[in-house]
This record gives C-alpha cells, sequence and structure tokens, in this order.
C-alpha cells in the first residue's frame, strides 16, 4: 500500500444512518447521522452500552453493512459501496469470537498465508514455501506462545488467546489502512485478554498503525490508545483526546456513563 | 465358489467403472469438504456432460473438442447452482436440485431425444490410441492415470493462493471475505471445478459405452457420498492428500463391494436402497452410539 498524506484522515464516517427492521414494530436506528473522523495512527477506544451501535459502526466501516444513508471514506476514498471482500484492501479486522477470526481447518502457516494476500490478487503461486515460512515464524516468535515452531498445527487446536493473537497477526500481516478490534478481548480470560492486548500494543505501535478498537472493560480504555469515544443510541457523545483522554479515570468513565445524560457526556 | 469365480471375472470390468465413478466422488468431495457447500448438481452434471459429448461427436467435432466442451458445460452448470445459492439466498442443497431439475430439460434438447447411440463415431479414447478401447488393461491404466493426475492436480491447486482462497472459504466464510476473498467469486469457481470434473466423468462414460441417456444420472450422487465415506474411512483426512485420495479409493473399493454383493445373489433393483442404507448408517453412527452430539454427519 502506498503511503498516503498524513493529513488525509484514515477514516472519515459523514452522516451515516441506519435502521433496521424498517418499516416494522420493531424498527429500531442503530446509527443515527453518526460522523467521525480518524486521523492517520489515531488508535481510537470506542465504549458504549449494549446497543449503543459500536458493532454497527465497525460493519459499516468494514463493509458487512451497508449505510441507509451517509458516507465512508477510506484514505480519502469514497468506499461506501464496496463489498467486503474489495475494502479488505485497506481493513484488518479481528472479531471478538476467536472462532471467527481464524479459520480452524487451516494450519497456523496457512491462516497466515491466506491472510498475506489480503487485498491482492491470488494466483497460482504456492501460498507457501520456504521465504514465507521462515518470515512467518519470524513474525510468530515475539509473541512467546510457542507458535513458531508448531505451525503446520491446525489453528482449531489452539487456545482462544492463541487464537485471538493469531487473528491479530492475521489482520496486521499486510499492514491495513485501518485495524478494526472488535472486542477482540472479550471472550477471554481476564490473563490471556492481558496478553493479547500487550500483543495488540505491540503491533500497533511496531506497524504504525491507526485503529479502531471496541471495548467493554473500561482499564482498558484508559490504558489503550490517545482517543476515546463513547457511544449512545448511535452517535458518539463523548470524545476525548490528548490531555483530557490522559488524565480520564475508570471513575470518570463509570459514572457518566451510569448516571448521565446526554447533554452531561456531551459537556463532560 | 461359481459365485466368487463370477465376481473374479468382474473385477478389471468393476475396476473400469470404479475408476470413471470416482471423478464423480471427487466432484462431491470438493464441494463437501473444500467449501463446505453441500452440493448436489453431479446427478445432471454428469448426464450434461454425456449429452454435450454426444451431440458434439455426432456433428463431426473432434472428441478431445466435445470432451472440453463436456468440462466446460459442467463449469458452467455449477456455477449456476454457486450462484442461485449465493445470489437468490437458496440453500446450496436446495440450488442443486434445481440445476438438475432444470438440467433434465436441458440435456432432452441437447440430445434431442432420450438416447444417442455413439458407435462408429472416433472417440477420445479411440484419439489416444486405438488399442484402449478394445482392451481392458489398457482401460484401466488409462483411466488410473486421468484419475492419478487428477488427484495431483487437485493437490497441486490446494496448495496455490488460488486454492487455499477456496479452502478459507469453506473454512471461514466468515474470516475469508474479511481477508479479500470474494465469496461469490470463488464459490462459484469451486462449484464450477467440481462440476466440471462431473461434466467430464458423463462425458467419458458416453464414449467408453457407445451412447448418451438423460437417464444416465440417476443415483450418481449417492454412490459417489457412498464412495466419499469408504475412502475416508480407508485413507482418513489428516493430510490434504489423504482427503483427495479418499473418494478415488472409496469409488474403486465401492464398485468392487458392490459387484461382490450382486455376485452374492443381490437383486440388482436392491442395490441402490443398500447403498442408501449404508450411507446413512455411516453418517449417523457416531450419533447412534453417542460419541457425537454436535454438527451434521457430512
Amino acid at each position: 500500500m502506498s503511503s498516503t498524506d498524513s493529513s488525509t484522515p484514515a477514516l472519515r464516517l459523514d452522516g451515516i444512518r441506519i435502521t433496521f427492521h424498517a418499516g416494522t414494530p420493531n424498527e429500531r436506528v442503530a446509527l443515527d447521522d453518526l460522523g467521525l473522523v480518524v486521523n492517520q495512527r489515531d488508535f481510537v477506544v470506542v465504549i458504549g452500552s449494549n446497543g449503543a451501535g459500536k458493532s454497527t459502526m465497525l460493519n459499516v466501516i468494514a463493509g458487512a453493512l451497508t449505510p441507509d444513508s451517509g458516507q465512508v471514506e477510506l484514505d480519502g476514498r469514497n468506499v461506501t459501496q464496496l463489498a467486503v471482500h474489495r475494502r479488505a484492501a485497506y481493513i484488518g479486522r479481528v472479531f471478538q469470537d476467536p472462532m471467527l477470526g481464524t479459520a480452524p481447518a487451516l494450519s497456523i502457516e496457512e491462516n497466515l498465508a491466506l491472510a498475506g494476500r489480503r487485498g491482492q490478487r491470488r494466483g497460482f503461486g504456492l501460498a507457501l514455501n520456504a521465504v514465507n515460512r521462515k518470515r512467518f515464524a519470524e513474525i510468530l516468535a515475539p509473541f512467546g506462545l510457542g507458535l513458531d515452531t508448531r505451525m503446520r498445527v491446525l489453528a482449531g487446536k489452539l487456545s482462544g488467546g492463541q487464537r485471538q493473537v493469531l487473528a491479530l497477526l492475521m489482520a496486521s500481516l499486510r499492514k491495513p489502512r485501518l485495524l478494526l478490534l472488535d472486542e477482540h478481548t472479550a471472550a477471554l480470560d481476564p490473563g490471556t485478554a492481558e496478553q493479547v492486548m500487550q500483543a495488540t500494543r505491540r503491533i500497533v505501535e511496531e506497524d504504525e498503525l491507526t485503529a479502531l478498537m471496541i471495548t467493554h472493560n473500561m482499564q482498558q480504555a484508559i490504558d489503550f490508545g490517545n482517543r476515546l469515544l463513547a457511544m449512545n443510541a448511535g452517535r458518539v457523545r463523548l470524545d476525548l483526546a490528548g490531555q483530557a483522554k490522559r488524565d480520564v479515570t475508570v471513575d470518570d468513565l463509570v459514572q457518566r456513563f451510569a448516571g448521565a445524560a446526554d447533554h452531561q457526556l456531551l459537556h463532560a | 465358489m461359481d459365485i466368487l469365480t463370477l465376481f473374479w471375472n468382474l473385477v478389471p470390468v468393476t475396476l473400469v467403472q470404479g475408476l470413471i465413478y470416482s471423478l464423480i466422488a471427487l466432484a462431491i468431495m470438493i464441494p463437501f469438504r473444500v467449501l463446505s457447500v453441500p452440493d448436489l448438481s453431479s446427478e445432471g452434471v454428469f448426464p450434461l456432460g454425456a449429452a454435450v459429448t454426444a451431440a458434439l461427436l455426432t456433428v463431426g467435432a473432434h472428441p478431445l473438442v466435445a470432451t472440453l466442451a463436456s468440462v466446460a458445460a459442467g463449469f458452467l452448470a455449477g456455477m449456476a447452482t454457486a450462484l442461485i445459492h449465493l445470489k437468490f439466498k437458496v440453500h446450496s442443497l436446495l440450488a442443486g436440485i434445481l440445476t438438475v431439475t432444470m438440467l433434465w430439460s436441458v440435456n432432452l434438447r441437447i440430445l434431442g431425444k432420450p438416447n444417442a447411440p455413439l458407435f462408429g463415431f472416433e472417440t477420445l479414447y479411440d484419439w489416444v490410441s486405438r488399442a484402449i478401447f478394445p482392451s481392458l488393461a489398457l482401460q484401466i491404466l488409462f483411466f488410473g492415470v486421468l484419475a492419478v493426475t487428477l488427484i495431483l492436480a487437485l493437490w497441486w491447486l490446494l496448495q496455490t493462493d488460488l486454492g487455499l482462497g477456496l479452502r478459507g472459504i469453506g473454512a471461514n466464510p466468515h474470516l475469508a471475505p474479511a481477508l479479500g476473498v470474494s465469496l461469490v467469486a470463488y464459490t462459484a469457481g469451486g462449484l464450477g471445478l467440481a462440476s466440471g470434473i462431473s461434466g467430464l466423468a458423463g462425458s467419458l462414460m458416453a464414449q467408453l459405452q457407445g451412447y448418451a441417456d438423460v437417464g444416465m444420472g440417476v443415483g450418481m450422487l449417492v454412490n459417489g457420498l457412498a464412495s466419499v465415506i469408504i475412502g475416508e474411512a480407508i485413507t482418513g483426512r489428516g493430510t490434504l492428500l489423504r482427503q483427495i485420495s479418499a473418494p478415488v479409493v472409496g469409488a474403486v473399493v465401492y464398485y468392487q463391494l458392490s459387484s461382490l454383493a450382486l455376485a452374492l445373489g443381490l437383486n440388482p433393483s436392491d442395490l441402490k436402497l443398500v447403498t442408501g442404507l449404508f450411507v446413512l448408517l455411516t453418517i449417523g453412527w457416531p450419533y447412534l452410539v453417542g460419541r457425537k452430539v454436535t454438527g451434521t454427519g457430512l
């Protein structure tokens, strides 16, 4: 991927509106005129209660959902109508469910080879060769999971944490313009979640990635990222960056979330 | 002992039959095991391959052209099933049944009649060598080489970037698009590939037996499934090569077993019932004895 002018936002959402079950009694506005600009190399953490629209937003960015109206721009290019597999050239994504982020019936090295051609043409060249096998092992080695010596083990045999680290590496193997992390530690025990978050930090920092991470874990929201968004009812209600983000505490967040009405959030 | 002599004498003929039908078993394995999109199209694509070859041979086409045209027709039929499945959101099994049903009419149109004889026309076998047709040994060699070539070609293909994409959509249809693999293009290509092989089998069968018949696909599917199951029991599924070899090994064994059953006095018209029960029992066995509680048998 060619480097883009650092002044062009990595992501721009403009007037995104999505209504589920439109025209039925279950009609629900999931995203309500949502606007968001994410700058290059931002690490944005998104919090919000269930149904706030976080996952819907990620699905709109990834292309799994097409908005009823509004525009999605990646690196200045309008991708609103682009299908998931076409948009994959820009986006690496890790899902909440460790089962979803890897292909269980393929080996570790096959998973990496599959991910290694994200956004590229796939031809009749052998997917694995001595060169990329060595490279994949070198990429896995620093994460201390012992996977680099078990490259031919099926991904389905790995633990949830190992799978999430593998999924992270797959999402970032070809440097994405935007890394989407959809509560990717929510299904893990705290110790494993901590390991996966360390791996996340390492990858985002070393590869200088722009990332958007959804989490329900307030401590993660404090510890990670340079910008914090709180969503509610399909909109961004709180947007902290810089010093404000650094100063915020778990208590702050819990308080603002627990009792606060929308306007209080806005005027934080 | 007469019975076993009868079976023994039929072994070479049955081997040829088993090797041809091993292509169908391969074509069934690809959707079921590689793509995880179970597909029944073979039942209609097999006679389609026969019909296309018959129609082209009778108008004087070169046998190689006729055979390749059958492969291409099969490929298109497989793609049609995939597109029905993905674009009209029809379950892949139902999409296959629709394709088979529609192909019945198409096959009759192509043949112009239910049954077309091909005696006197030069076949692919004659083109390769005039010695093949009269010699069972050479037929076994021909189909044996063909089956092994197909196994090796598939083995290679599934290890390329393209093939890994095919296995990727089978292994995780949510993940593959996120990695840039188009679900529609790859499913269509994969089912097309499988049906292309079915079309080839139909073409080769018609040229060997000297006629094409719209009814010649009936029961192919269950025989193919039985072959895949038997083959996987023998070779296992531990490696890609074992998985790809399984249908061929299974088809060879299955057709010998059914020949043995017939020699032992099984009424030929009961064979489909017995095969169906065999498939059911093998699929259901792990559930019946409680070793498996989730997922589907196949």
